[in-house]
C-alpha cells in the first residue's frame, strides 16, 4: 500500500512535467492546426542551451533561465516566421514533413556540437533532497516541477480564455480567414505563439535536465509523451492536457513496477486503450 | 490559338513512347534478373538495399500520397515482417525464402489488427499514433526473451547456403519486392481502388456522397502497404543476417521513406523511384561526412517542402507532361 501511494504520488509529479512538455504541442495543434514533430528535440535543445550558459557564466540551472527563456522565445519567433509559416494552414502533411526534417537536422546538429554522450544539469543537492509526509517520501525537485507546471498551466489558461490575446488565438483557431478580416494578422500571431511555446519549453527543459540525463537522441521520446498528454486530454482543452500528462506519468511509473523496462510501454498502452474508448480524448471541448 | 498549335505535335510523341516503353521495360528487367552473373557481391548488396528501400518508400507514398494516411511509425511493418521471417525460419527450421510468404501473411494480419485502434485516429493524431504503436512493439521486442530481447536473432538457416546462392537469392527476392511494389502500386492506381482513393484524397465528403466506401478503400490500402513493407523489411534483413529491436523498429526506416518520397515527389509513382535514386546517389557521395550528411539531407527535405512541395518529379512534369507508368486518367472521348 505504502509503495502504491508512493508510486501514485511520483507518477502525478512526473506527469505534471510531461504535461508541461505537452502544453506547447497543445497550443500549436489547437491554434495553428499543425503538429511539430521537432517539439521533443526543441526540449532537448533548451536543455543543452541551459547547460552551455551554466558553463559559460558559472550559474545554476534556474538562474540560466534568465537568458535561455528569451533566447528560446526569439528562436521560436524566427522558426515560425522564417520557416513554419510557409507551410502552415495547408493541411497536415506539409508541416508534419517539414518539422520531421527539422527534427533530424536538430538531432544531428546537437550530436555534432555536443557529442552523443548524455549529460545532465547540476543543481547542487536539489535533485536529492526530499521530505516525508505521512510516511510517503516526496522529492523536492518533483514537487517543484509540479508547482511550476500548475502555475504555468493556470497562466496559459488565463491567457487563452481570459485575455485579449487569447480571444485572438481562439478566433484564429476557429476561422483564420475571418480572423484576418477583423484585423488579426495570423502569421505574426503564430510567430508570437511559437515564441511563447519555446519559452515554456525552456522552463520544462531545465526541470527535465535536472531530473533525467539527456542526449541529442532523447527528443522523439519527449515528443511522444507530450503528444499523448495532448491527445488524451482532448484537443483545445488546456487543463485536459495537464490531466493527460498526469495519466501518462502515473501509468509509466506503475508499469515500471510491473517490469522495469516496461514503464513507457504501459504509458503507451493506457494511451491507446483510452483512445479506443474515446477517440477525441477525455475532455474535448464540445463543438458549438 | 498558340495553345492549340503547341498541343498538336504531342500526339505522335506519346505514341512513340507507348511502343518503345514495353521493349525498354523488358530489356531492363532481363538485365536486372541476370545481374548476379556479371556483378560483384558489393553491387548486389547495394541493390538489395536500393530495391527494399524503394518498396518501403513506395508503400509509404501510397498511404500518404494517395490515401491521406501519413504514417510516422512505418518502421513497425518493417519490424513485424523481419521478425516474422527470422522467427518462423529459426523455429520451424525452414528455408528462409519459403518463409517470405509467412512474413507477408503475418504483416497482413498485423496490418488488419492494427487498423482497429489506428483508424480511430485521423490526421496528425493518426500520424503520431502509428509512431506510438511502433514504439510499443519496439519496447515489447526489447523485453521478449524468446525473440532474443535486446540482442535480437540471427537467421540460422542462411548459413547452410554457399555465398553465391545466398547473395543471388536475396538479390532476386529484393528485385521481386521492388518490381512487385511498382506493379502493385500501378495496378491499384489504374483500378477501382485507385479511383476511389483519389476521389477521397481530393474531396472526402463528395466521395462519400458519391457512394465511395472510404473506410474499405483506406483499409485495403493500409493492408496492402503494410504487407509490402513487411515483405521488403524481411528481405532487407536477410541481407544483414541479424534482427535487433533497435535497428528493426528504428524511426530511420520512416525517415528514409519520407526523404525519398519528399525528394522525388509525394503522390506520384515516379516520385519514390526518383527519390530512391537521389537518396542513394547522395549517400554514396556524402555518407563519409556522418552527422553533417544527415543534417544536409534534412535541410534538403525542408527546402523541398518549402520550394517545390511536389518534389523533383514535379520539376520535370512542370516542363514535360510525362506519365511514365500511364496511371493518369483522361476524360472519356465523346
Amino acid at each position: 500500500m505504502q509503495i502504491a501511494i508512493e508510486t501514485l504520488v511520483g507518477g502525478l509529479m512526473l506527469g505534471a512535467l510531461y504535461a508541461l512538455f505537452g502544453l506547447g504541442l497543445s497550443l500549436s495543434l489547437g491554434v495553428m492546426r499543425m503538429i511539430n514533430i521537432a517539439h521533443g528535440d526543441l526540449i532537448v535543445l533548451g536543455a543543452y542551451l541551459c547547460s552551455v550558459i551554466m558553463q559559460l557564466l558559472g550559474v545554476g540551472p534556474f538562474l540560466s533561465l534568465i537568458l535561455v527563456v528569451p533566447l528560446m522565445f526569439v528562436i521560436g519567433m524566427l522558426l515560425q516566421s522564417l520557416l513554419l509559416n510557409r507551410v502552415v494552414g495547408g493541411g497536415t502533411l506539409s508541416p508534419l514533413l517539414l518539422t520531421f526534417g527539422l527534427s533530424i537536422v536538430l538531432q544531428n546538429v546537437l550530436q555534432e556540437t555536443f557529442s552523443a554522450d548524455t549529460r545532465s544539469l547540476q543543481a547542487g543537492d536539489l535533485a536529492l533532497r526530499g521530505f516525508h509526509l505521512g510516511g510517503v517520501s516526496i522529492g523536492l525537485l518533483p514537487l517543484l516541477s509540479t508547482v511550476v507546471s500548475v502555475v504555468i498551466f493556470a497562466g496559459t489558461n488565463w491567457l487563452i480564455n481570459g485575455s485579449h490575446l487569447g480571444r485572438q488565438a481562439r478566433a484564429v483557431a476557429d476561422d483564420p480567414a475571418t480572423a484576418r478580416l477583423v484585423g488579426v494578422d495570423d502569421r505574426n500571431f503564430f510567430a508570437l505563439i511559437t515564441g511563447f511555446i519555446l519559452a515554456v519549453i525552456a522552463i520544462a527543459a531545465v526541470l527535465y535536465g535536472i531530473r533525467t540525463p539527456f542526449a541529442p537522441s532523447s527528443g522523439p521520446e519527449r515528443l511522444l509523451y507530450s503528444f499523448e498528454a495532448v491527445v488524451l486530454g482532448g484537443l483545445g482543452n488546456i487543463w485536459g492536457t495537464f490531466i493527460g500528462g498526469v495519466i501518462i506519468g502515473v501509468a509509466q511509473l506503475f508499469g515500471a513496477k510491473v517490469s522495469s523496462g516496461l514503464g513507457p510501454f504501459f504509458g503507451h498502452l493506457v494511451f491507446l486503450a483510452t483512445l479506443l474508448a474515446r477517440p477525441d480524448g477525455l475532455f474535448r471541448r464540445t463543438q458549438r | 490559338m498558340s495553345d492549340f498549335s503547341t498541343m498538336i505535335p504531342e500526339a505522335p510523341k506519346v505514341l512513340r513512347i507507348t511502343l518503345v516503353l514495353p521493349v525498354v521495360t523488358m530489356a531492363v528487367c532481363a538485365l536486372l534478373i541476370a545481374l548476379p552473373w556479371y556483378s560483384s557481391f558489393a553491387t548486389q548488396r547495394l541493390l538489395v538495399e536500393g530495391f527494399t528501400v524503394f518498396a518501403i518508400a513506395m508503400a509509404w507514398n501510397l498511404l500518404a500520397g494517395y490515401g491521406g494516411l501519413v504514417v510516422v511509425g512505418h518502421q513497425m511493418f518493417v519490424g513485424v515482417g523481419a521478425y516474422a521471417l527470422f522467427a518462423s525460419s529459426n523455429w520451424l527450421g525452414l528455408n528462409p525464402w519459403l518463409c517470405l510468404p509467412i512474413a507477408a501473411l503475418v504483416s497482413a494480419l498485423f496490418s488488419l489488427i492494427s487498423s482497429v485502434p489506428m483508424f480511430r485516429l485521423s490526421g496528425a493524431h493518426f500520424a503520431v499514433g502509428t509512431w506510438v504503436l511502433a514504439e510499443m512493439l519496439h519496447i515489447l521486442t526489447l523485453n521478449t526473451t524468446w525473440l532474443g530481447a535486446g540482442a535480437g536473432m540471427p537467421l540460422d538457416a542462411l548459413g547452410g547456403f554457399d555465398r553465391w546462392t545466398r547473395n543471388a537469392g536475396v538479390y532476386w527476392a529484393a528485385l521481386a519486392a521492388g518490381l512487385g511494389a511498382l506493379a502493385i502500386a500501378r495496378t491499384i492506381l489504374r483500378g477501382r481502388l485507385g479511383l476511389a482513393l483519389m476521389s477521397v484524397r481530393d474531396d472526402e465528403p463528395a466521395a462519400l456522397a458519391s457512394g465511395v466506401s472510404v473506410r474499405i478503400a483506406k483499409l485495403s490500402l493500409w493492408v496492402i502497404s503494410g504487407t509490402l513493407t513487411g515483405l521488403a523489411g524481411a528481405v532487407s534483413y536477410m541481407n544483414t543476417l541479424q534482427v535487433t529491436p533497435d535497428a528493426t523498429f528504428s524511426l530511420n526506416w520512416t525517415a528514409i521513406a519520407i526523404f525519398t518520397s519528399v525528394l522525388g515527389g509525394i503522390g506520384t509513382l515516379e516520385g519514390p523511384l526518383v527519390g530512391t535514386l537521389l537518396y542513394f546517389l547522395l549517400r554514396e557521395v556524402f555518407a563519409d561526412y556522418g552527422a553533417w550528411y544527415l543534417i544536409g539531407l534534412g535541410m534538403l527535405a525542408i527546402a523541398t517542402m518549402v520550394v517545390a512541395p511536389g518534389g523533383a518529379w514535379s520539376l520535370i512534369t512542370r516542363r514535360w507532361p510525362i506519365d511514365l507508368f500511364r496511371v493518369r486518367r483522361d476524360m472519356p472521348k465523346l
